[in-house]
């Protein structure tokens, strides 16, 4: 790691020796680079001045724990995007996932598995944790599969798992005379280990699920940038031929990028069946939307083999205080859909145009 | 290796669709072909002539020629699910040929399904237009049917200024619903009462105004336009009456007086992001706590119970319980209700929907003239059903306020 503050007289040092027109490029580069943050540093300081509570604890709190309940969503789908793909059933896994886990950990007299023996609630958290990873893993190992061995566009895979996920969904809601019916009723562990007390700070307070994304965070940032697996997934995000040609093994990199994709899906909705505490076939709808939204803005670039753990964590950031700000200024609804998409527009424009420079 | 992995692949085809056979053949008693999954479209009717036959013999003669196609506006809605389930049974019951659709709310999806079903040899249509309270919507369908007849339930035919639009100008339609503006003036009523009795507990700062939160299932949707403007309104009404002051909404930045789910899905994911959101700038300790909150619909003010669960609220421990009112009366709400974290609902009857829809059908079926089928249905429980006035083919099912 280069010293930060080294690196910094070293650009004064250039600056320095810039004549007028560099010195203004210089400028220009750097305030179209950076403009998304510089945006939203006006945005806030806006918001803030125009609402005081949006800078409180409480405030803050609030905003740490929605970043939280996104970002495993977007942390998965960040690595199907690094390969020039996408994934459009991940909101549907979630989905599914999010109703596994819940039905495995309903207490009382409206259990939709009505027909399981009673089991403590630390046992449901087990149960209920193993299927929605295996079952998180296994929808993403069927998109990999067909990504990696048919050379099919993950467009189009996903597309149809997606529609398979919803079907199970609307069946699985069916079953045991359950009619659609939302599942609720939950253990009481089960609502502790996920939506309890993390820390209370006067009268706010982190639930737990800030701790699983912190570490769902670490985990993910170690897989992309400390092992052969992440540094072979950006190989094959950059140029599958050049990868294949120097030994990674393509088939298996894809493969593993969706089924680890499918497990942070799995985990999403192991979260969300707490903190949502009532899952409907809808639970999940459109959730993709949203995360691939946050990567790209966070400069996961669909271009392949470029983007940072840290980028898809600003991303989530950068539109969930959107949606808390304009919720607090009291802003009108259609108003919110045209800012948050323009945001996504300018993103995605300033990502395209610092490779189009590069290239 | 391709070869094995192909045979595998095509037998794990061949027994997914075995599965959903066996599925279905489990759901319906009676031989008639019904489609619960996804892909319910056009081309997964087929009669077994010979088992309507029999089952039309132990009911009416004329059951057996109906070939009725239901369209659902989604199957992701919790209340017309469980009309769904209801009706199933009730066409098992009644012997009569059916098929589901899923029209995945998109009216586009829902006209494609329909022509196609005519097409097919539908003679009967079972309609939950997914545009509600469009005209042009339920005219189009209407078309579509040619001379086919549709029931129309659920989701308004006629918005505000279009009465007689539809169902005055043809002959063969129907319309079995609730009178959308009914559950908003229930809930608002019952608001009312419930404030005028608790007010000063209601009243967390005391300052003798109610400050309440309003959540919208989506943009302009009939029913939850109007649950959104009497919910308040009627309340009002009841205050005022009392001598007390009206409502007040708890932001007064937003113009709107309400927040609504932008995705239009009436969820109870974009409840709970809301809801914990405001109670971040609005609460006891700044002294403008949102003191009530009313909801478009159960599944909102899951959501909102859960938000204000997580800040301490409502959790049924003796503490301070926030009163949330929704719409529906779904299993999950009633637990609630009977748990006290939550207020009260209005109860949707989704049982005397279906039996007021196959009751209709089956007379249908017998030849009668849609109005005189319509009035006999009305008259198999009065309590329940009345026919609107002026309209002799429309048919109201009644809401009831839940609270315990």
């Amino acid at each position: 790691m280069a010293n930060p503050i080294k690196n910094l007289q070293r650009t004064a040092a250039d600056y320095r020796q810039m004549d007028a027109k560099d010195r203004k490029r210089f400028w220009t580069d750097g305030i179209l680079n950076n403009a998304l943050y510089i945006i939203m540093a006006i945005f806030i300081i806006y918001t803030a001045f125009a609402n005081e509570n949006f800078l409180k604890i409480g405030s803050i709190t609030n905003i740490l724990s929605q970043v939280a309940a996104y970002l495993p969503i977007a942390l998965g789908i960040g690595g199907c995007i690094v390969l020039t793909g996408t994934d459009l059933s991940a909101g549907r896994v979630v989905g599914l996932t999010a109703a596994i886990s819940v039905a495995l950990q309903q207490v009382g007299d409206r259990r939709i598995l009505s027909f399981l023996p009673s089991y403590p609630g630390w046992a449901g958290i087990l149960i209920a944790l193993v299927a929605v990873i295996v079952v998180g893993g296994l929808i993403g190992l069927v998109n990999g599969f067909f990504v990696a061995k048919y050379k099919l566009h993950p467009f189009i895979v996903t597309l149809a798992t997606q529609l398979i996920t919803y079907g199970l969904i609307v069946i699985f809601f069916m079953t045991n005379g359950n009619n659609g019916q939302p599942l609720s009723g939950l253990s009481p562990e089960y609502n502790n280990f996920i939506t309890g007390k993390l820390i209370t700070f006067d009268k706010a307070s982190l639930p737990m699920y800030v701790l699983y994304a912190v570490i769902f965070i670490i985990i993910m940032w170690f897989i992309w940038n400390k092992t052969t697996f992440g540094k072979n997934m950006f190989a094959v995000g950059s140029n599958a031929e050049a990868a294949n040609v120097s030994g990674v093994n393509v088939f298996k990199t894809t493969m593993l990028v969706h089924t680890l994709a499918g497990v942070m899906y799995g985990l999403t909705g192991f979260i969300e069946g707490s903190r949502i505490g009532s899952i409907t076939t809808s639970t999940g709808l459109n959730y993709e939307c949203d995360a691939i939204a946050a990567c790209v803005i966070g400069g996961v670039s669909f271009v392949g083999g470029t983007g940072k753990i840290s980028g898809i964590v600003l991303g989530v950031f950068i539109l969930r205080i959107i949606f808390v700000a304009l919720t607090m200024l009291g802003i009108d609804p259609a108003m919110q859909n045209i800012i948050k998409g323009a945001i996504i527009l300018i993103a995605c424009s300033l990502d395209m145009r610092k490779y189009l420079v590069r290239k | 290796m391709k070869k094995i992995i192909a045979l595998l692949l095509a037998l794990v085809l061949v027994f997914s669709l075995a599965a959903c056979a066996g599925d279905t053949a489990k759901d319906t008693t009676t031989d008639n072909n019904t489609t619960t999954d996804d892909a319910a479209t056009t081309d997964d009717t087929t009669t077994d002539d010979a088992a309507t036959d029999d089952a039309a013999t132990d009911d009416t003669a004329a059951a057996s020629d109906l070939n009725v196609g239901v369209f659902y506006y989604t199957y992701d809605d919790v209340y017309i699910s469980s009309v769904r389930a209801a009706l199933d049974e009730a066409w098992a019951a009644a012997g009569i040929t059916y098929t589901n659709n899923d029209c995945k709310n998109d009216q586009a999806t829902q006209n494609d399904l329909i022509s196609t079903a005519v097409t097919n040899g539908c003679n009967l249509l079972v309609v939950n237009l997914v545009n509600s309270g469009s005209a042009e919507a339920a005219q189009k369908v209407v078309e579509l049917a040619g001379d086919v007849p549709v029931v129309f339930f659920n989701r308004a035919v006629e918005g505000e200024g279009q009465e007689g639009t539809v169902l005055g100008a043809y002959e063969n339609v129907c319309f079995i619903g609730t009178d959308a503006p009914e559950a908003g003036h229930l809930q608002g009523q019952m608001i009312g009462e419930y404030l005028l009795a608790n007010y000063d507990t209601v009243d967390l700062n005391g300052d003798g105004v109610i400050s309440y939160a309003m959540f919208k299932g989506q943009e302009g949707n009939a029913e939850a336009e109007y649950r959104t403007q009497f919910g308040v309104e009627d309340a009002d009404a009841v205050l005022t009456e009392a001598g007390k002051p009206a409502l007040e909404y708890f932001d007064a930045n937003n113009t709107a007086k309400y927040q609504v789910d932008q995705s239009g899905a009436w969820s109870t994911q974009a409840a709970l992001d809301y809801m914990s959101t405001n109670l971040s700038q609005f609460n006891e300790a700044n002294g403008n706590m949102i003191e009530l909150v009313i909801c478009n619909n159960d599944g909102m003010a899951e959501g909102v119970v859960k938000a204000l669960n997580a800040a301490g609220y409502n959790n049924a421990d003796g503490g301070t319980t926030i009163p949330v009112f929704g719409v529906d009366a779904t299993d999950s709400a009633k637990t609630l209700i009977a748990d006290g974290k939550m207020t009260g609902t209005v109860k949707q009857d989704a049982e005397g929907m279906a039996s007021a829809i196959c009751s209709v059908v089956t007379s249908l079926g017998q030849g009668t003239a849609m109005a005189d089928s319509v009035a006999a249905a009305a008259a198999t429980d009065a309590e329940k059903f009345s026919v609107a006035e002026g309209v002799d083919t429309k048919l109201y099912v009644a809401y009831a306020p839940y609270t315990a």
